[in-house]
């Protein structure tokens, strides 16, 4: 019984405080330094924000140039896919241009319309101040089961704060959770801690809900609701944070919402500097 | 081959260049796109494995950093990775010292072990000092494809161990 035991204790002090060879560390003391790093991380120290900031700088560029390899090679195939079918493109693009060309009166008209009616709500037009808006590049995009977040290529020098809206052309993706000198983290709609006041078109008022999957949920909306097929779903505005009116999806047979932009396919998108949310994010 | 040969050094360097490039780049283990609810944690199957059959391979100094790199591309408290990782040496270690000769099924038991006891630490962590929520049955089936996984990557590794490496087992 005793021997057991002290082959137990002898195994597991081993394997704690073993060091030489290879291993320079004990484990122990790794256990130590990473709970240590922890905790400074946690409670942010003066001193950590800013040495976060650049190891995130740092890291984000290095894992774009890693990634490259694996971008490219989608990127060609696909290149070369488009190459083959491009005939066939002219023709389609020749009969929707006929077909735009019918609607621009109509659009004309619309939009004139809208304006009007906007002015009336006193709600801001969400593309108003166009030199508020900056454009940036996704730099990381690596899917994770527990979050669903993106690396943009634009940071505090750039005038970007935490809360602010993201977009991609129009249509909301997210909003930015972490920034740094020179990039940004976005916290995509379908992450488990996103939840935006959205209104749909009907004029119901409620909450969309990531889940982690593709499609986010909408929760509190009115008593004897019924969710059909294909309503357009746009941000309310409340929070103060989304642009009021700006579209995010429509629904779908299970209730969920089908965004309009898909969140892994994000090459591009939009910062509107203009609104920063002064709440808790 | 040549010990001092420059492919035996690539090779024996292939594991701990495979845990900074999944740490590092975009790619990931996270299939959801071809199965909706296959994830899993590649980055444990590899340390495990490797700290059981050849230590000498896997620093702890390199996974701490490959911890923390990983950190910072996911978004998590910084040194959270590290310490999910070092409970897998933890555990590999011990039944390194205490067994003699392993098979695939007692590798994968006690793999499953420390998968349980790393995962535990994570996210009790992740719960109690972040802000960050996390569905419970996505762990549940990450952890299920994990360990599911172990035996297919055991195989391809102990494979890869035998062709390019030598020295088949501790």
């Amino acid at each position: 019984m005793s021997v057991s035991r002290d082959d137990f204790s002898i195994a597991f002090r081993s394997a704690l405080l073993q060091r030489g060879g290879a291993q320079k560390f004990s484990v122990l003391s790794l256990i130590f330094l990473a709970l240590i790093i922890f905790f400074l991380d946690v409670y942010g120290a003066k001193f950590t924000k800013p040495v976060r900031g650049f190891l995130n700088d740092v890291v984000y560029r290095i894992t774009f140039l890693a990634s490259t390899p694996t971008r490219f090679f989608p990127q060609v195939s696909k290149d070369l896919t488009k190459y083959f079918n491009v005939k066939a493109e002219n023709e389609k693009l020749k009969a929707e241009i006929e077909k735009y060309k019918l609607l621009e009166l109509n659009v004309e008209f619309l939009s004139d319309e809208n304006k009007n009616l906007q002015k009336i709500l006193e709600t801001e037009y969400f593309n108003k101040n166009l030199s508020n808006v900056v454009l940036a590049k996704v730099l990381v995009d690596k899917n994770s089961p527990f979050l669903k977040s993106i690396i943009i290529n634009k940071g505090t020098r750039t005038g970007i704060l935490k809360g602010m809206p993201v977009t991609h052309n129009n249509y909301l993706v997210g909003r930015i959770v972490e920034t740094n000198y020179l990039s940004s983290r976005v916290l995509l709609l379908n992450d488990l801690n996103s939840r935006i006041p959205v209104t749909l078109d009907q004029g119901a008022q409620a909450i969309l809900s990531g889940g982690g999957t593709n499609n986010p949920t909408l929760e509190y909306l009115p008593e004897d609701y019924k969710v059909i097929e294909e309503i357009n779903v746009f941000a309310s505005g409340k929070d103060g944070i989304f642009s009021p009116g700006a579209p995010i999806g429509m629904t779908n047979l299970d209730g969920e919402v089908d965004l309009f932009v898909d969140p892994n396919q994000l090459s591009f998108v939009t910062v509107n500097l203009s609104i920063q949310n002064l709440g808790k994010l | 081959m040549a010990k001092n040969s420059l492919f035996y050094k690539i090779y024996n360097a292939g594991p701990l260049l495979l845990l900074y490039y999944l740490c590092i780049s975009e790619v990931d283990t996270n299939l959801e796109k071809v199965f909706e609810i296959f994830t899993l944690n590649f980055q444990i199957i590899l340390i495990y494995f490797w700290v059981l059959k050849k230590p000498e391979l896997m620093a702890n100094g390199h996974i701490f950093l490959a911890g923390l790199i990983n950190d910072v591309v996911m978004g998590f408290p910084l040194g959270i990775s590290s310490l999910s990782y070092l409970i897998i040496i933890f555990v590999g270690t011990y039944v390194r010292n205490k067994s003699v000769n392993t098979t695939i099924a007692s590798d994968w038991f006690t793999f499953f072990m420390a998968m349980i006891f790393s995962n535990l630490l994570f996210f009790s962590l992740l719960n109690n000092f972040s802000d960050l929520e996390f569905s419970y049955s996505k762990i549940g089936y990450n952890m299920f494809f994990t360990l599911f996984m172990f035996p297919i990557f055991w195989l391809l590794f102990n494979i890869y161990q035998i062709s390019f490496i030598g020295n088949r087992d501790a």
